[in-house]
């Protein structure tokens, strides 16, 4: 019986001839746009992470503490939580770091009376807190502590960041259901038309016995043969879009989005797609079935 | 094998109704070979459409091959249908499929394992006298090698009942000879067999039990 069922699939996929090849093409077409976006999706969101480690908040403090006092003042900052990691950095360090920053023109900074620079304390915020409501938490409770003349950074860079991530999955999620609707409604109509096309099989098959799964089973695995069809032509196409691209691509990561690589889908990311495809194709497959007995 | 008691079918409603059978009884044993007749829009297909339940009865009582027909729920559909071989006035035969590709396709549908369709599927051709045209397509056969086919198609279940709907419609005599004998051969190897027929000339030679339908009335049943 299931050698009938998978025979009979098949062979409505070779009747079905040019209209399923579109239909295989089309939902391949769909399936590469979705897995093109996914790819793109998740090396943004490996960026957004990087970023998210990157951000710091400075905490400019009153006086440069005494080395005796130091190792108490620090101990105080660690103490309102959430931090990640800090680091002192001394009014001397600072216009060390000054100076190498305008390069050249260094001995402007020899021409200053006095190192105008305050001491302050790079705080890197635990991953937990990365976001627009802890930092700002964050940065209240600094700004609390009586040694603090001023705390800067944080809040704004990660409030941006979010509104970024938000936007992109957004799109994402819009872009995907539409393209996914699309893939459904061009099984639908494949298997419609081989429906129409194979009447008089499914008539004598009512008429001699067959079961209702046996006659519907075809029909799902043609459209979940479509499915899968398309969506390893769709993972050949990124594999090769992928290839072409991250060469002339990969240069300009680490200076646009900081970014060293470009990574593709993982295996079971790739098995995701095939899944993907397959329940698309099964679903246009049921779909048909509806249609043509409507 | 088939029990009508007081069926009647109505198509339709209001002014467009039409009442295809009113009052139907009769029985049929088991092993019984019983012709209906009755002119083109007597009724004769839509009795034999509600055997095997693609219509059902608007009043009354159907009984065949031990289900109760009226009642039968959709998914007991098959069961039924699967002791019943039926012929059509066109022998409905699948285009792209070869004479055994039609006659094992019933056994495959059916789930028969795969080592018994081909020598049940050649001994049905046999039965029918088309074992050498097992290759051929439906194009390039005659009308009466084409509902011999179906004939083929009808029995390689080995049903318990046959129900043939006009099946010498479209055959000159000595076709339609042909596969009344065929249809006679398959009784007399016991199964039950209900052979509707407009053609009057063929009721004499079948010389069995016969129900006359006119107007959608059972109006004879004698022999």
């Amino acid at each position: 019986m299931l050698s009938f069922i998978f025979n009979e699939a098949m062979r409505d996929l070779r009747r079905a001839g040019r209209v399923g090849v579109s239909a295989i093409l089309l939902i391949a077409l769909s399936l590469t746009a979705l897995g093109g976006f996914w790819l793109l999706s998740l090396n943004l969101g490996r960026a957004i992470d990087q970023w998210g480690d990157r951000v710091r908040v400075i905490v400019y403090l009153k006086d440069e503490p005494p080395a005796a006092r130091l190792e108490d003042l620090m101990q105080r900052i660690e103490g309102v939580g959430g931090i990640q990691r800090l680091r002192y950095v001394s009014k001397a360090e600072a216009l060390r770091a000054l100076k190498r920053s305008l390069g050249s023109q260094a001995d402007v900074a020899d021409q200053l009376p006095r190192n105008p620079l305050p001491a302050s304390v790079e705080v890197t915020p635990d991953a937990a807190i990365a976001t627009p409501e802890g930092t700002r938490a964050l940065v209240g409770r600094l700004v609390a502590l009586p040694e603090v003349e001023e705390v800067q950074g944080g809040s704004q860079w990660v409030d941006g960041l979010a509104q970024f991530r938000r936007l992109f999955q957004g799109m994402g999620l819009v872009v995907g259901a539409v393209l996914a609707l699309a893939a459904i409604l061009t099984v639908t109509t494949a298997t419609t038309l081989v429906l129409h096309l194979r009447r008089d099989e499914m008539e004598i098959m009512r008429l001699v016995g067959a079961t209702e799964s046996v006659i519907r089973w075809p029909r799902l695995l043609q459209g979940m043969a479509q499915g899968l069809v398309a969506a390893i032509v769709a993972l050949a196409a990124l594999e090769i879009a992928y290839a072409l691209a991250v060469p002339r691509l990969e240069p300009l990561l680490p200076v646009t989005i900081g970014l060293e690589r470009v990574t593709f889908l993982s295996p079971l990311q790739a098995l995701a797609l095939i899944a993907t495809g397959t329940m698309l194709g099964a679903m246009g497959g049921l779909l048909a079935r509806g249609r043509a007995q409507a | 094998m088939i029990r009508l008691q007081h069926v009647s079918k109505v198509f339709g409603a209001g002014p467009s109704r039409v009442s295809a059978l009113s009052g139907i009884s009769f029985h049929v044993a088991k092993g019984e070979f019983v012709v209906l007749t009755g002119a083109s829009g007597a009724g004769k297909t839509t009795l034999l459409r509600m055997l095997y339940r693609a219509e059902t009865p608007s009043e009354g009582d159907i009984e065949v091959a031990g289900f109760d027909v009226t009642e039968l729920r959709r998914s007991e559909i098959p069961r039924l249908r699967r002791s019943i071989g039926i012929v059509f006035q066109d022998a409905k035969l699948l285009a792209g499929r070869t004479v055994f590709e039609n006659v094992a396709f019933v056994l495959r549908v059916l789930g028969t394992p795969r080592r018994d369709i081909t020598p049940k599927a050649f001994a049905a051709l046999k039965a029918v006298g088309l074992s050498a045209r097992a290759q051929a397509l439906p194009h390039q056969l005659s009308q009466g090698e084409a509902q011999r086919a179906s004939l083929a198609r009808a029995i390689v279940k080995s049903p318990g009942l046959l129900l043939a709907d006009e099946p010498t419609g479209n055959l000159d005599e000595d076709m339609a000879g042909e596969i009344l004998g065929l249809v006679k051969e398959i009784w007399s190897r016991g199964t039950t067999v209900l052979f509707a027929t407009h053609q009057a000339r063929l009721v004499p030679l079948l010389k069995r039990r016969t129900l006359r339908l006119e107007g959608g009335r059972l109006v004879k049943d004698e022999g």
